[in-house]
């Protein structure tokens, strides 16, 4: 069982590094082709803006995503800093759990949402919903990793790549 | 929200569930309560993608990564140090000069310390600066820079308080400066007193080290350049940033093997601009309800009855601010606290760009203080010392960032002098 779920875990890390890492590259050189062209050519390259945002998006939730599997997310963590490492493992479980499940919320939210969107889309503009399939798959990845947690404890394995 | 709710998100924020979990708890349950569909929540996330500005922070925190990675630090203290090695207190100039430098582009994410503090504490040391010096000059250096272009918290203000970023860029500079010169004095001063060796000026050296490094010191001139002569937009310079350091480092340093270390950098630079954009994302529906509660409206009554002049709000705001960096990370601290100051400091008549200003100057000084100063605990882990010596070693830094504080908040001409004419 925790095999199987090591592996699933590997997979999902890998798709997410090279998601993020795409999207990343795919932001810069667009930016560098929108300046070569306008400056160069005179002109733009077309949808070049709303995809770049999007990427921002991408590059966020799959960032995102590779934090929650490292434990890598920015905390307050006051209270946390100061106890001792037994009993912060013991809160390591609870916390997992308890992000699990409003990811999950976030994720049904989220998935209404694009429904929402791609029904009352006009057809030109629905590759830009499609772009927006980023923020339930995006909260349903964060989920997974809350849940991947829960189920195999603070000593996970690096992600190898 | 009611108060039981409020105490315990705060509690679990400070058991150290991720913060944009807590902001999402919090959407999920003002949503309820005034009976709305959560789905509002994701239409205010998905505002995300139409900030003009949003894409350049990915793009200058890969700069800052790849730099890392490269030998950028080692170039930046040769270089500084052939500069002003030769001055009394000469080393930890050096140190403060390259650490605000490099803390420009890493966005303060500790990257500073572990980049730098590694290769500047046994030089510190062996020059004969005192240890307690050497350890409080590098963890409170750790921040030095936040308000040089293309700093991510001045990125991240602008973007959460609309304002310009150019305008912010430009306001950081004159406190920024001003800050590392009363750092640079204090540690001349200290130099003296340790009566530390001085290094001869060579001009060969300087040479070498010019060579070396000028690449490294072209690119906040050009930034700069190429934002304010108008030659390219914010997120422009962003694309054109990380493509000179990633050209610089493979091509012409060719410290960065890129097939072998192109994906970690992706992947760093991800995980970075994740951690980060993600609890934007998660307090853009938040914020939104509590403006909708009109929440900073009574929040501004409150203010009102209780504070006559700009002069008190603004010592107050410092006291808050103080804490509020004590404890939250400045990102966190950035994207929720902007909302709920800028109309009380609009009341007041207090500029948002001064504003962002003295918000970033007192997370600055949050950096390095007690009970989550991520300085220090990086420092602590850097250095292996305890984190309570190394507060007190940064003792006399945050005295005179305190100072430096109260200047750049009671003369907003500091910020704003590019307003005049």
């Amino acid at each position: 069982m925790t095999e199987a779920l090591q592996r699933l875990r590997r997979l999902l890390v890998g798709f997410e590094t090279g998601m993020a890492g795409l999207s990343l590259l795919l932001l810069i050189l667009l930016t560098l082709g929108q300046i070569i062209a306008r400056n160069f050519f005179d002109t733009g390259l077309p949808a070049a803006d709303s995809l770049t945002r999007h990427l921002v998006l991408y590059v966020t939730f799959f960032g995102a995503a590779l934090a929650a599997d490292g434990d890598r997310h920015i905390k307050i963590d006051v209270v946390c800093a100061w106890l001792a490492s037994p009993w912060r493992s013991r809160l390591f479980r609870p916390l997992q759990a308890l992000g699990a499940l409003i990811c999950l919320l976030l994720f049904q939210a989220a998935l209404r949402f694009w429904r929402d969107e791609w029904q009352y889309a006009a057809d030109h503009e629905r590759w830009q919903v499609l772009l927006n399939l980023i923020i339930p798959v995006g909260f349903g990845l964060l989920c997974l990793h809350f849940l991947l947690g829960l189920l195999l404890g603070e000593r996970r394995t690096e992600p190898r790549l | 929200m009611t108060p039981a709710v409020i105490i315990a998100l705060v509690l679990l924020a400070a058991l150290g569930l991720p913060l944009f979990v807590v902001l999402g708890a919090g959407g999920l349950y003002a949503t309820h309560r005034m009976e709305l569909d959560p789905v509002v929540l994701i239409v205010e996330l998905n505002r995300l993608a139409s900030s003009p500005n949003l894409t350049a922070i990915p793009m200058f925190t890969f700069a800052g990564v790849a730099l890392a990675a490269g030998g950028a630090p080692q170039r930046l203290i040769r270089l500084f140090n052939a500069l002003f090695g030769w001055l009394p207190g000469g080393l930890a100039a050096v140190a403060l000069t390259a650490c605000a430098f490099f803390t420009a582009f890493s966005g303060a994410s500790g990257v500073t310390i572990l980049a730098l503090g590694g290769l500047l504490y046994p030089m510190l040391s062996c020059q004969g600066y005192r240890e307690r010096f050497c350890l409080g000059l590098l963890t409170s250096s750790g921040s030095l820079g936040l308000l040089f272009p293309p700093s991510l918290a001045i990125l991240l203000y602008g973007i959460v308080a609309g304002v310009n970023i150019d305008e912010l860029f430009l306001a950081g500079i004159v406190p920024g400066t001003l800050l590392l010169v009363m750092l640079l004095l204090y540690s001349m001063f200290m130099g003296c007193k340790c009566t530390v060796p001085r290094q001869a000026f060579s001009v060969p050296e300087l040479a070498r080290a010019v060579r070396a490094g000028v690449w490294d010191i072209l690119l906040p001139v050009g930034i700069v350049v190429g934002i304010f002569g108008g030659y390219v937009t914010v997120n422009e310079a962003a694309a054109c940033t990380a493509a000179y350091v990633l050209l610089l480092e493979c091509l012409i340093f060719r410290n960065i093997n890129l097939p072998h270390q192109l994906p970690l950098l992706l992947r760093d630079t991800s995980l970075l601009v994740g951690s980060i954009l993600i609890i934007l994302a998660a307090a853009m529906g938040l914020t939104n309800l509590l403006i909708d509660a009109q929440v900073p409206m009574q929040l501004l009554a409150w203010v009102k009855t209780h504070v006559d002049s700009p002069l008190e709000f603004l010592l107050l705001l410092n006291l808050f601010l103080l804490i509020v960096g004590a404890m939250m990370d400045i990102f966190s601290a950035i994207v929720v606290i902007t909302p709920l100051l800028l109309p009380l400091a609009a009341q007041f008549g207090i500029h948002p760009v001064h504003l962002g200003i003295i918000m970033l100057a007192n997370l600055e000084i949050g950096y390095s203080t007690p009970p989550v100063g991520i300085n220090l605990f990086i420092a602590s882990q850097r250095f292996g010392k305890p984190i309570l010596l190394l507060f007190r070693a940064a003792l006399p830094f945050l005295a005179i960032m305190l100072v430096w504080l109260l200047i750049v908040t009671y003369n907003p001409g500091l910020s704003l002098w590019w307003q005049e004419g």
